[in-house]
């Protein structure tokens, strides 16, 4: 086949491609599928269950047969459609979901055993025997499903993401966009125009249709050298508007480079939030379909496919062609043709007084009802009155009516209503707030309505927002009105296919109303009508309509199923703007990051920090070697650990102190100056939410501190709090967790390590005693602060400085303190540090226990109230006899294992009989075994019993004596040494 | 004069200053911070001699600056001050205001501009979701940035500040750069 006259590509710029292997020759202005179509090529993919063959459908983004594989290597992405795929010189596209060539494919056996394939079979068949389930049938399945395949190569390609806000964003740049787009631009508007295509126009280019007595597309190009003159107005080719959210904002996809053959150094694709104060739904119309047996040759494809192929691309799928349909519209696409030469076998009108609109045989009153050619379509059956003749052809366009396109207007949940006079559902008015149809999408079918009606619709969205707008001259366009019949299938015996993409047949409608699956959702569940990459963009209504014909309903009564976003399908690298690998998430450093690296450090994420998780040795074989290491040494000598990341919260005004009583369930406004006092918060509900410490610097001045884990919902919580609890308090709340490095500094050589660096500040135990907090000075001047507390059970201290300065006190204190053993320890240590002390952390503070489970019942003061204290006090959790007691194995050697269940010991291991679970466990080197902390019903009183740890897992049975939970200095002599 | 060394936000061995098209970024190091809050009854001070920007905006003076963060709270920033002790300067001078270091807290990126407002809006538009068009000169808020939360001041029609918290610099770097770097490569 050569090119027809005409269309809207450069003929002068050769680009080669390769689809199957097989070199071809298309133009600059072509879509892969145009391009092959130029080529003669019809075959171009399979379908998803019965291998059918299949050719092209459509010529834009709802085509739901030609999807193909494109690119190569790890740029290969499946499922592609090539209408949408703009050629590029070197494409490379390959058939996808067959084995063997695509016109051998094996499992084209699928066809020959389809009646076993009928709706909903996979509910009714592998229910036997229940073991070929998971071994047979689920594998056999998968293997079976899917339609192209990946590379399994990472991504290439850089993403990106960025934010546009407009007073008027107008989707889709047809007739009735570029009207909205201008009179909105004129009048001043703030206004983006986004559009799939790469080019603007829309159903203009498509069309033969004349704008004042010029080609269409000579307006289209004045309205393009206005756009580029007009600043607030930004004009978005190759991007798609794939969703409507909530207040007024849109997803988009902007095709950035997917029309090179590489992006280079450029991104592929960029993911637009925009905002809109106002949206133009411009989105335009899909053609139906009329479904008819073997309806789905390759060749046969809707009449507005062929004549936009036509005209857009100069070229004809067949040199002779027929036309089958319910309306005026098709004829159009037969005059189209025959004017470029394109033989015209005849137009099959199922409507008895239709009229040739040209010089072309017409079949009134008649339908097609077969077609034959397996690879390619060579002959279709034309039935009138009972007779049946078949004409040669090697194309069919179907015209069955068109569809506006609703789907953004469902976003929101709204339900397209059926418009009896326009045969289509309609977008339902305010659905999404602020957006309102124009043109082919509102149901307006001439192309003189939709300039008319995107010039008014834009209007009047300006008027809303107080910005008037003149409504712009606007070309004349044909005006001819269009008739339309209802006509829904061609009843028939052999299979006529609603949905393409997923081989739904007339039949399986009719099977699936048999089987009382009336409702469009359990249809569409049970025949997977619209479930594939194209949503049923071509088959849903037609789907609809059959079924209301076989339940003897309107299609109004019948209903419709609601869209979802994406429009069309997004990758998922474009939703993730090409975050990956070390920046697949923020990073927070600590102070001391790059000293703890020097060292050789091993770091842990932690939330989003990266912690260092210890700090190996050379001849340390086993990071347990090296966590022993660090735990002995600050037992020994001392121990320094960065703890910046707990959360820190300064707390100012006249009333911190009564703020804070509120706050924590034990009383802080009695808390003297310069003292640290042990805090625990409680949720509303009486349950724990995070302990710390609290500071009072000076009488209007406390320093909170949070764990790292709920640093953020505990600033949130108190905001909440000051803000909308107690706003009548005097108090001002400011984090200030990265503003500070702290430095925990535990172990027995603590207070003299501490005394080389402080600026003559007296730390003697008399002085600064255990639990005291000060502002001082260290190293020379610099502003500090110091807190005597523990979390290791040793003498310790936290001392904080500005944190740029945090690594170089680091550095200070190790160098000055290795005759005292200065060693720095990781989380692991500090685990195991704390799990030895008996301190309740975050597998404790799980959400799901109380005070008096972490044994810090009477914490929770009587003597005034505090957010969840009246809660805590609820029969259900008094009666609650979990306590936190400490393990210990009874056999030194055996494990103590995390998350195992506590039992009785010789008693059966079921729910009835759980005593409660480990929470915390780890080697601890001073015990000299494994040792855990566990919540274990009436623990208080079982010390010294012997329990059963199971975990069922990894089949442990291991028997654990009850402890207290300090396994070092009981009494806290270290502490307040 | 304490005698330990400074670690700069980005660490010691990363540059501090990348230049992008039109686009300059710098970590700004030197700038003092402080948090500001009325306490109940004060009036609004006039810290350094400045007045105090009202909700979404920036003021500055002579070596100062301030951004509303909140009903009766702004960021005061000293320039050139980091090394000192600002807080406690201004606590001195306005008793009856809660006053907090934030000095150290955050990480100040200054991005400006050779080529007018331009690619400070088209940077914007990549990194945080508002308005370039209503963020005009003297306009701060603020916002989240790759799921990092921001302050924004838009200083002059070509300058544009992102201070963020110091533990993130790296990833807030990182952001900006990206986009920053991007604007060149644009296909046609």
């Amino acid at each position: 086949m050569t090119r027809l006259s005409g269309g809207l590509i450069d003929r002068s710029e050769h680009l080669n491609f390769t689809f199957d292997g097989k070199s071809y020759t298309g133009h600059r202005g072509d879509t892969l599928a145009s391009a092959l179509l130029a080529n003669d090529v019809r075959l171009m993919g399979r379908s998803f269950k019965y291998h059918r063959p299949r050719g092209v459908v459509a010529a834009g983004s709802e085509e739901p047969n030609a999807l193909v594989e494109l690119r190569a290597g790890a740029r290969q992405e499946p499922n592609t459609r090539a209408t949408v795929a703009e050629l590029y010189d070197g494409l490379v596209a390959n058939s996808q979901n067959r084995v063997g060539s695509l016109e051998r494919d094996f499992l084209a056996v699928n066809d020959l055993l389809s009646p076993f394939f009928a709706a909903g079979f996979y509910y009714k068949t592998f229910m036997w025997p229940k073991a070929f389930w998971e071994k047979l049938y689920e594998p056999m399945i998968r293997r079976a499903a899917g339609l192209g395949s990946l590379s399994m190569l990472p991504d290439p390609d850089s993403y990106d993401k960025g934010f546009l806000h407009c007073d008027l964003l107008v989707i889709g740049a047809g007739a009735a966009g570029l009207a909205a787009a201008l009179t909105a631009a004129r009048a001043g508007a703030k206004v983006i125009l986004a559009d799939e295509d790469f080019r603007l126009g829309g159903r203009l280019m498509a069309e033969s249709h004349t704008l004042d007595d010029a080609a269409a597309m000579d307006w289209v190009a004045s309205l393009e050298a206005e756009f580029a003159s007009l600043p607030n107005l930004r004009v978005m080719r190759r991007t798609t508007v794939f969703g409507a959210f909530d207040h007024g904002i849109f997803g988009a996809v902007e095709r950035v480079s997917d029309h090179l053959a590489t992006p280079g150094t450029a991104v592929r694709q960029t993911l637009w939030r925009i905002t809109a104060k106002r949206t133009v739904l411009a989105a335009g119309a899909t053609e139906r379909h009329i479904p008819f047996a073997n309806n789905d040759r390759p060749g046969i494809m809707l009449a507005g496919a062929m004549r936009a192929y036509a005209n857009r691309w100069a070229v004809s799928p067949a040199e002779t062609v027929a036309i089958f349909t319910s309306g005026d519209d098709g004829h159009r696409t037969a005059l189209d043709l025959a004017a470029k030469g394109v033989t015209i076998a005849g137009v099959i009108d199922t409507r008895a007084d239709a009229k040739a609109l040209g010089k072309y045989p017409l079949f009134a009153g008649a339908v097609v009802s077969d077609a034959k050619g397996r690879l390619g379509l060579e002959r279709i059956a034309v039935t009138r009155e009972g007779q049946t003749s078949w004409l040669d052809v090697g194309a069919l366009g179907v015209a069955g009516g068109w569809n506006p396109n609703v789907h953004l207007a469902s976003h929101h949940r709204g339900r397209p209503l059926w418009d009896d006079a326009a045969q289509a559902f309609l977008p339902e008015p305010g659905a999404v707030p602020g957006l309102t149809a124009a043109g082919a999408a509102a149901g307006q079918g001439t192309t003189a309505a939709a300039l008319a009606s995107g010039a008014a619709v834009a209007q009047a969205a300006l008027a809303e927002l107080g910005i008037t707008a003149s409504l712009p001259a606007l070309p004349r366009a044909e005006d001819a009105p269009q008739r339309q019949a209802a006509f829904w299938h061609v009843p028939g015996k052999g299979r006529a296919w609603v949905d393409f993409q997923n081989d739904v047949t007339v039949k399986d409608i009719n099977l699936a109303h048999l089987e009382n699956m009336r409702p469009v959702e359990h249809l569409k569940r049970w025949t997977t009508l619209g479930m594939a990459t194209d949503q049923g963009k071509t088959a849903n209504v037609t789907a609809l309509a059959v079924m209301a014909e076989l339940t003897g309903k309107t299609i109004a009564q019948t209903g419709t199923t609601i869209f979802r976003p994406p429009y069309t399908g997004v990758a998922l690298s474009t939703l993730g703007h090409g975050d990956t690998g070390t920046h697949f998430r923020p990073r927070r450093l600590t102070p001391t990051h790059e000293w703890a690296k020097a060292q050789g450090a091993v770091f842990v994420e932690v939330g989003q920090w990266m912690r260092a998780q210890y700090f190996p040795r050379k001849g340390e074989k086993t990071w347990r070697e090296t966590v022993d290491r660090e735990v002995l040494a600050t037992r020994a000598g001392v121990g320094l650990c960065d703890v910046t990341t707990l959360g820190k919260v300064d707390v100012q005004g006249a009333d911190a102190g009564e703020f804070l009583n509120r706050v924590y369930a034990n009383a802080m406004a009695s808390l003297k100056v310069g003292m640290v006092r042990y805090g625990l918060m409680l949720r509303e509900d009486g349950f724990a939410y995070d302990d710390g410490t609290c500071a009072r610097l000076a009488e209007d001045h406390y320093i909170v501190t949070t764990t790292t884990a709920q640093a953020g919902p505990v600033y949130r919580h108190m905001e909440f709090c000051r803000q909308c609890l107690w706003p009548e308090l005097d108090v001002q709340l400011i984090s200030t967790t990265d503003a500070w490095a702290q430095i925990s500094v535990a172990g027995p050589n603590a207070r003299k390590l501490l005394e080389r660096v402080v600026d003559g500040f007296d730390l003697s135990n008399e002085a600064f005693p255990f639990m005291a907090c000060s502002e001082l000075t260290v190293c020379g001047g610099l502003r500090a602060r110091l807190f005597r507390i523990s979390f290791s059970g040793e003498l310790a201290y936290e001392i904080a400085v500005p944190a740029r300065y945090g690594n170089a006190l680091m550095a200070r204190m190790i160098e000055v303190g290795a005759d005292l053993g200065a060693t720095p320890y990781g989380t692991e240590a500090l685990g195991v540090l704390r799990i030895e002390q008996g301190h309740a952390a975050g597998n404790e503070l799980n959400g799901q226990t109380t005070a008096q489970m972490l044994g810090m019942g009477k914490m929770v003061s009587t003597k005034k109230d505090a957010i969840g204290a009246v809660m805590s006090r609820r029969e259900g959790l008094l009666a609650e006899t979990r306590v936190l007691v400490g393990l210990q194995p009874v056999d030194p050697t055996q494990p103590v294992t995390a998350g195992s269940h506590l039992f009785a010991q010789g008693a059966a291991q079921k729910t009835e009989t759980d005593q409660g679970w480990i929470t915390s466990a780890c080697y601890s080197p001073h015990v000299g075994s494994m040792i855990g902390l566990g919540f274990l019903t009436g623990g208080a009183a079982r010390m010294g019993e012997v329990i059963t740890a199971a975990n069922p897992l990894q089949n442990q049975q291991i028997a654990l004596r009850v402890v207290p939970t300090h396994f070092v200095d009981p009494e806290g002599g270290r502490l307040r040494d | 004069m304490t005698d330990l060394t400074p670690m700069p936000a980005l660490g010691r061995a990363a540059v501090s200053s990348l230049r992008a098209g039109a686009l300059t970024i710098s970590v700004n190091e030197a700038v003092a911070l402080a948090g500001l809050a009325l306490r109940r009854g004060a009036a609004p001070p006039a810290p350094m001699g400045l007045v105090l920007p009202g909700p979404g905006r920036w003021s500055a003076g002579q070596a100062v600056a301030a951004f509303w963060t909140g009903p009766g709270q702004w960021m005061i920033e000293a320039e050139g001050r980091a090394g000192e002790d600002v807080a406690r300067a201004l606590k001195t001078r306005h008793p009856d205001c809660s006053v907090t270091e934030q000095t150290d807290g955050w990480v100040a990126f200054e991005i400006v501009s050779v080529a007018g407002g331009a690619p400070i809006v088209r940077l914007m538009e990549k990194l945080i979701n508002v308005d370039a068009a209503g963020f005009g000169p003297g306009c701060a808020t603020r916002t989240g940035l790759e799921h990092m939360s921001v302050f924004v001041i838009r200083r002059t029609e070509d300058r544009l500040a992102i201070i963020g918290m110091r533990t993130l610099a790296g990833s807030l770097w990182h952001a900006i750069e990206t986009a920053a770097m991007r604007q060149q490569e644009e296909p046609a």
